[in-house]
Parts: structure tokens; sequence; C-alpha cells
């Protein structure tokens, strides 16, 4: 693990201080608001609430395809440069060459983006701080939901670090990723599609949106949390490896 | 502090390295030469850890650089080819996480980052985003770079590409300077390069060793050294008046611009023959036939000659399908 805090620390300042992560923070945040005040203005009109489905229940899930729609260019778009960078612009020879071990550099650079990641959801705490002012929050609730996204996120990043360490060309690096977290995404919406059966079950397993409905009622399903996990991980291992292969190319 | 042998690179169908081996001992400044394209980066990318061998083995201050990777990267300091660096860190910033990559202990970093960029002369740099730095500072930041961590051993590949003849001054002062207590091997196409830093040369043409010594050793495998004289010639027959002179051939003839009776002759001396006594006979023959001798002057047997002479026979010897080991012979 020689290298992970060096990589970690130059990795989020240089996300913050280029315009990537503040370009990607504005347009999230615009998204999530125009999502968070139609729910808001959906949920004024009406006159009863059942305790199930209030608005914070609709945001991270009913409601939930808005906001992985908003993940599936922001996970990508964060992790496109995190190795294609370096090896367009050659710094990964210096990277490479100081004492440090792949799953060091591998481990510090996601760790970063996850950071990353959490620091563009932070701001939406505003929108428990708003309901809280007008109504009671289910603190359960919202500690699940962001648990679910925090899973989502770390597997798509994960996807996206591999992918990024597959290519030089952060544009290729993007594509590839959203290829596949969209794959992804849509081989959920194959529950609502298939017929009951063993390929709707496997949908429903790896279902993002799926994943969402649970943990916004507060049910931690931890086969959920192992399917992030196990993506999580073989996305990482396999970095890993592409880092190291890069001595034999 | 270096011992490569038998090293091997391929790249599926290029042959990049092809078996070589060479020495670097302590405290040793060795400038490691070749055309471009000879193979000098990929063995410098070997012994920094950046490239794995395809065969051979590889030792850094005793350490194999397969069985014990970070202790041999630890024991060396290696600026790429081009000085690649992170373009929106601040110098001193960049400094400071090589300097936690390179596990300088905390208490010492701000210290060794600060002396680091005093040695490259960037320290009144040190705030500047590295992007808005020139050509030769990002080269200093790079070199700062390489002795961050106080490691025994630099490996510079390059290290005065795209600088000015200010610059090349200053950085081959600083190597100089850095050779005095430790090992520097550093790559070049440029021989006055070698001539000005080093004390030994390795080099290496197509991924082969093709010799290896001291620049006085180097000198004296030429073949044969010049002598250019310039006449004044009003009958023309300076050719014939040096042509019978025994271990003297004449290399070219080059009127001089501007006044037809000058002329600029270039002499080749053959091996064997006594320099100073032919050049005596050479202005004894000329003066003898009336010719006005206006200037004698003895090349020195330049690196230049002597490298293209290394590198060309080898490429000589290979185009007639003989398999010749420069090195060994």
């Amino acid at each position: 693990m020689n290298g992970l805090i060096a990589v970690y620390r130059r990795e989020v300042l240089s996300l913050w201080v280029t315009p990537l992560a503040w370009v990607l923070v504005t347009v999230f945040l615009l998204l999530q608001g125009a999502i968070f005040y139609s729910i808001i203005a959906h949920f004024t009109n009406m006159a009863e609430v059942s305790a199930d489905s209030g608005p914070l229940q609709t945001y991270f899930g009913q409601e939930s395809i808005f906001l992985l729609m908003s993940l599936l260019l922001v996970c990508p778009a964060l992790s496109m440069r995190v190795f294609a960078e370096e090896r367009r612009s050659g710094t990964i020879e210096s990277l490479l060459t100081a004492p440090v071990t792949a799953a060091g550099v591998v481990l510090g650079k996601y760790a970063a983006l996850l950071t990353t990641y959490m620091l563009i959801w932070a701001p939406t705490l505003l929108y428990v701080v708003i309901l809280r002012k007008t109504g009671v929050v289910d603190w359960g609730v919202v500690g699940s939901s962001y648990l679910g996204l925090f899973g989502i996120g770390a597997a798509y990043l994960a996807i996206g670090t591999l992918m990024s360490a597959l290519t030089k060309s952060q544009l290729v690096a993007l594509l590839l990723t959203i290829f596949f977290v969209f794959g992804l995404f849509i081989l959920g919406v194959g529950e609502y599609i298939f017929e009951p059966g063993l390929f709707r079950d496997i949908c429903a397993h790896v279902s993002m949106m799926g994943q969402m409905e649970d943990f916004s009622r507060g049910i931690l399903d931890l086969r959920r949390i192992v399917f992030d996990g196990s993506v999580t991980a073989l996305g990482l291992f396999l970095t890993a490896r592409v880092v190291d292969s890069w001595r034999w190319g | 502090m270096i011992e490569v042998t038998d090293l091997t690179k391929d790249y599926g169908t290029v042959v990049a390295v092809q078996s070589v081996s060479f020495s670097v001992g302590k405290g040793e400044i060795v400038g490691f030469l070749g055309p471009n394209g000879a193979g000098k980066s990929t063995t410098l990318r070997i012994l920094s850890g950046f490239l794995g061998a395809t065969q051979g083995t590889v030792r850094i201050a005793g350490h194999d650089i397969v069985a014990a990777p970070l202790a041999a990267r630890r024991s060396l300091g290696y600026m790429p080819e081009s000085a690649p660096l992170y373009p929106e860190m601040r110098v001193s910033e960049y400094l400071l996480f090589r300097a936690r990559l390179k596990e300088v202990p905390r208490a010492k970093r701000t210290l060794a980052v600060s002396e680091a960029m005093q040695r490259a002369g960037v320290a009144h740099m040190a705030g500047t985003v590295i992007q808005h730095l020139s050509k030769g500072y990002r080269q200093r930041v790079a070199l700062a770079d390489a002795l961050v961590a106080n490691p025994p051993l630099l490996i510079l590949d390059e290290p005065t590409a795209g600088l000015d003849p200010n610059q090349i001054r200053e950085v081959r002062a600083l190597i100089k300077d850095l050779g005095q207590d430790r090992t520097v091997l550093l790559s070049t196409h440029i021989l006055s390069e070698v001539e000005a830093t080093c004390e030994r040369a390795i080099v290496i043409d197509r991924g082969k060793l093709v010799a290896e010594g001291t620049i006085d050793e180097l000198r004296a495998r030429q073949k044969a050294s010049t002598v250019s004289v310039r006449v004044r010639d009003p009958n023309a027959n300076a050719e014939a008046a040096v042509s019978g002179i025994p271990g003297v051939s004449l290399v070219s003839t080059r009127q001089d611009e501007g006044a037809t009776e000058r002329r600029t002759l270039t002499l080749a001396l053959d091996t064997g023959v006594d320099p100073d006594a032919t050049i005596e006979r050479i202005a004894a023959g000329l003066i003898n036939n009336g010719i006005g001798v206006h200037a004698l002057v003895p090349a020195k047997a330049s690196l230049e000659q002597i490298f293209s002479e290394l590198t060309q026979h080898e490429r000589e010897s290979e185009t007639h399908g003989e398999k010749k080991d420069e090195a060994s012979s």
C-alpha cells in the first residue's frame, strides 16, 4: 500500500484545483435542485401523505431514476481522467518509479474519487434540513438512502477507474464507463420487463433503482451491499493488475 | 551502484535492447550515449523500474529490481525524458507530494523540498503553477524531484534536451556538482555533453552495447585524426604537394569564398604515424612548393567522430551479415 496517502492527497487537490469537480458539482446540484423542487411542489398540493412515501422516500426511492441518470454522467466524468491523463502526459512514469505499489496507487486514486463523490453529494443534506424545518424527518431513512448512494457511486467509480486505466484517452474512458454503467442500469430495468424467472431475478438483484427503492424505505438488504462491494472490489483488483501490466508493455 | 547483466527487452517484433551488460560504480558520472532510437530510454526505464526486462537482471545499489523493487526504487532518483509534471500543481506542492511519495520523513520534508529547489535553481519559482513554467524550469523541477529524497543514485534521461545554451551550461555544472557525492547515470545523444560532464561513457546503438570506457579510452579508439590547412595557393598545386607525404591522405578541398587563391584542405593522418612529425612534413612540403600557409590546425579527435565511427561500423557489419560484438573487442 506504499504511496496510498500521498497519491490520495494529490488526487483530491488535483480534482478541486481544476475546473472538473466544480463543473460537475454545479451541474449535479442544478439537476438535483430541479428534481427536489418538483417533488416538493408535488407534495405541497397533496392533502395527505403516508409515512412510507414522503418527499425523502420519493427523492431517494420512487423517483430515483432521475437521480441515477445524473450519476450515470457524473461518475464517469469524475473518473475518466484518473489514469488516462497520467498516461497521456507521461506523469505515470514518475509516479510508478517512486517506491509505490500498484495497489497503493489504485486505492489512493480511487479513495480520492470517492471522497470527491461524497463532497458532491454533501450539499444535498440541505434538502433534509429544509424538510426538517417543515416536518418530521426519518433519520434512519436518510442514513440508509445515503448508504445506498454511496454503494452505487463506489461501484460506478470502480468501473470508471478500470476504464480509465485501459486507455490513454479521457474521452474513450468516459464513453466506455458510460457504456458499462448504463448497461448495468438498463439490466436493472429488466426487472420490470421480463417474465418472472431466473433472468428477472438477476435483473432485480443488480438493479440500482431497486436498491434505492429498498434503501429509501430503510431496508438495508445485505445482498445489495455485497453486490456493490463485489463490483467495486473486482474493478479495483483488475485496475491494479492493469497497472502492473504496463511494465510489460 | 548499477549492475546490468545480459539485459534484453523486446516489444514483440522489435528488439529494443539486446544482451546489454554494464556496471556503474559508486561515485561515478557515466554518460549513456547513443543515437536517437538506440534504446537509451528503454534501458533507463528498465533501470528505474518503469518497464520490465524480457531477460537479464538489474541490481540497483545491491537490490534486484524484480525481487526487491521498492528497495531498488528508494535508492534512485529518476528523471524521465521530457520531464512530465502535473501542470495544475505549484512547484512546492508538487515537490512536497513527491517527497511524501518517496517516503521522506514528515519532519524533514519541508527542508528536503527547499534544499532540492535550491540545488536545482527553482527556489524563486516555488509558488508558481507548473503549467506557467518554461521548458527549462520544468526540466529543473523534474531534476529537483529526482533530488528530493537525496538518493545515492541519479538516473537522468536527456537532462538537457530542449534547453537553451545558458541553461545547458547551468544544468551541466549542476550535474558535475551533484556527482561529487553521488552516482549519476545520464543519457544523451549529444557528445559534447559527455565530454563536459562525464568521466566514463557507455555507447549503445540499435540496442547493443558498442563501446564502453573513459573518454580517453574512447578517444584512443579513433582510427584517424585530421589536420585542417588554410593556404594561399596561387598555382593550385597544394593538393599535389601534400599527396606525396607518407601517412597523409586528402579528405577534401574547399575554395575560400571571395578569395580565389585561398583554399582549405582537410587531411587525414593514418593511424600509426607520429602526428607531430607528419604535421611538420606537411608544413615543409607546402612551403617548399611556394604555398603560403595561413593556418595549420590539428583537429582534436572529437567524440563526434568516434561516435559516428562506432555506430557506423556496427551498421556496416550488420549489413554484411556478420555478427560482431564490438563490446568484447
